[in-house]
């Protein structure tokens, strides 16, 4: 048997086989006659077709009724169904959105980035306008993430404030918002990258910290950043802090010997800016001093002579043993 | 100094007329302006050029600190809408007089040494004559003092940023400080546009600091280290 599929939305023409376009024939859907209103001589025309049209259809000649045509048509395609509730979430107009816009890369530009609070279950338009005084900026819209676009600044140490507007529209509504701002005051770097935490072999308070400056921001040179670092020992919660104008690393001296410690920095322009937030966190525990009996150094005088009997790396078990001139001797006490 | 039959300090302030004379005032300062700056500092010990420049350096970091306090204050005094922190005025012609700071991203990065330099010594020769004339007219007598030391402050960053010309041998910039005003370039006719000149020029000045602060990193990493110490000293803030 013969199937016809067609999109939906279409235009169907069906012909009732070899018969001619002035034959007299009767159509027939599903058993149900088909109106003349929808023939063309003896074509079917349906038009913009619906899943409900889909079904078995049929064309009988005239007078005889003999079947001279039947197909099965099956109406398809990717669609969506708009409900006012699904499933309990209604479908609502955009909330105001929110928005941010930050300079992790000055004097390169900055980003803003935006979101809706609460979702509408329907598709939303975000459009974004940037004024700088007289001039309108495009804000280039970022593959990834997506709601979020840059600027490059052409003009660096403007007096003129910034003027960014977001406006969210959907089916059922639209809704803004915005913010002004001067060049500096959206200045934040990312964290600073690759902290690392090491002891310091044979000094049981101190940690070495290093870490990077953060990969996004451009000109470390002209445009340097200061530093930020806290640390606690981990049974604590209290953090001490060092703020470091210079340099991308640090020694901790007054760790609690033996205590793990839970280090981490943040960066800031040296001037204008806010500080990043903080980084990731790393652990470290300072140098402690390898268990004392696995290898001992002692001396021992024979208590008989009290001359030195013995000198050197003692298994730490053994606590007796022969001296030179044949005396025994004993160790009460072992001296690191 | 001798010829200059106009000395500057309260004496000339008090014989301008308030609210008519921002123009002429202004030009009587740009020729003020114009003397020969105190020369080298050859009566201080010999600093290195690195030293100098982190001096420098400091000095627009505390100028920039002790603005942030003034400049709040000022505007309070101006009144509404000038305190608001919202007020982001279009900025109008006259205002262009004020030298700016705003810069071409890759201009300013490609300014030689002694471009660079000049520029702040221009600017903040001009942006202190405009601030000298402020002074004389604000009636707050508190505020007519936090005025006065910061212009003093100011006058030591021009001479700082000479001190490093010179030691770097560059020539200070000669001629007036700054484009040659307009002739016959308007007063403020009305209070409120003087306002406006006020908010501009603390605004401008404001932002000189900052870009001062990114100059002067620049020229700290430029300059061969004699005795360079990078570290801060806290000045408890």
């Amino acid at each position: 048997s013969h199937i016809q599929y067609e999109r939906v939305g279409a235009d169907v023409t069906m012909k009732c086989g070899s018969m001619d376009w002035d034959a007299a024939v009767t159509w027939m859907a599903n058993g149900t006659d088909i109106d003349d209103s929808h023939l063309n001589g003896s074509y079917l025309i349906l038009k913009n077709v619906d899943l409900t049209q889909s079904g078995q259809y049929s064309c009988y000649e005239g007078s005889s009724w003999h079947l001279k045509y039947q197909t099965t048509l099956r109406v398809g395609g990717c669609w969506k169904k708009l409900d006012v509730k699904e499933r309990g979430k209604e479908v609502v107009p955009p909330k105001e959105p929110v928005l941010m816009c930050r300079s992790n890369n000055y004097p390169k530009g900055f980003y803003c980035s935006w979101h809706l609070p609460s979702p509408t279950y329907i598709p939303n338009i975000f459009n974004i306008s940037v004024i700088h005084g007289t001039r309108e900026m495009v804000c280039e819209k970022d593959v990834f993430p997506k709601n979020r676009c840059h600027i490059r600044y052409l003009q660096l140490f403007s007096t003129v404030k910034y003027k960014v507007t977001l406006t969210v529209t959907n089916a059922l509504g639209k809704n803004s918002t915005s913010l002004t701002f001067d060049e500096f005051a959206i200045v934040k770097p990312d964290p600073p990258e690759s902290v690392v935490a090491k002891p310091v072999p044979n000094n049981p308070r101190r940690l070495e910290v290093s870490w990077q400056n953060p990969s996004s921001w451009p000109d470390p040179e002209s445009f340097p950043l200061k530093f930020f670092l806290r640390y606690r020992p981990l049974i604590l919660d209290q953090w001490q802090h060092v703020e470091l104008s210079d340099g991308t690393s640090h020694t901790i001296t007054d760790a609690y010997a033996g205590k793990e410690y839970i280090i981490q920095v943040a960066a800031k322009d040296n001037d204008i800016g806010t500080w990043s937030d903080w980084s990731v966190a790393v652990h470290a525990t300072p140098w402690t001093e390898e268990p004392k009996h696995l290898t001992t150094e002692v001396q021992i005088t024979d208590p008989v002579s009290g001359l030195l009997a013995e000198t050197g790396m003692i298994d730490g078990k053994k606590t007796a043993g022969r001296g030179l001139n044949g005396a025994v001797w004993l160790i009460s006490r072992a001296v690191a | 100094m001798g010829t200059v039959a106009l000395v500057g300090g309260p004496r000339l302030r008090s014989h301008v007329p308030t609210g008519d004379s921002w123009g002429i005032f202004a030009f009587l300062c740009a020729a003020l302006c114009n003397l020969p700056a105190v020369p080298a500092l050859n009566g201080t010990e010999e600093l290195g050029a690195g030293q100098s420049i982190q001096k420098t350096y400091d000095l627009t970091r505390y100028l920039e600190h002790q603005l942030r306090t003034l400049a709040g204050t000022y505007l309070n005094y101006l009144g509404p809408p000038f305190n608001e922190p919202d007020f982001n005025p279009p900025r109008l012609a006259r205002a262009e007089r004020v030298p700016s700071a705003t810069v071409d991203l890759d201009l300013w990065r490609g300014l030689t040494d002694n471009a660079r330099l000049a520029a702040n010594y221009r600017a903040y020769s001009r942006l202190l004559c405009y601030l000298r004339g402020l002074d004389g007219q604000v009636g707050a007598v508190e505020l007519r003092h936090r005025l006065g030391h910061f212009c003093s402050s100011l006058q030591g960053l021009v001479l700082s940023i000479a001190g490093v010309m010179s030691s770097l041998g560059y020539p200070l910039p000669a001629g007036p400080a700054g484009p040659p005003l307009p002739p016959g370039s308007p007063a403020a006719p009305n209070d409120f546009l003087k306002k406006m000149d006020d908010f501009w020029l603390l605004k401008e000045l404001q932002t000189w600091l900052w870009r001062s602060a990114k100059d002067f990193n620049r020229l700290k990493k430029k300059v061969p280290p004699a005795v360079v110490t990078l570290r801060l000293e806290t000045r408890g803030f």
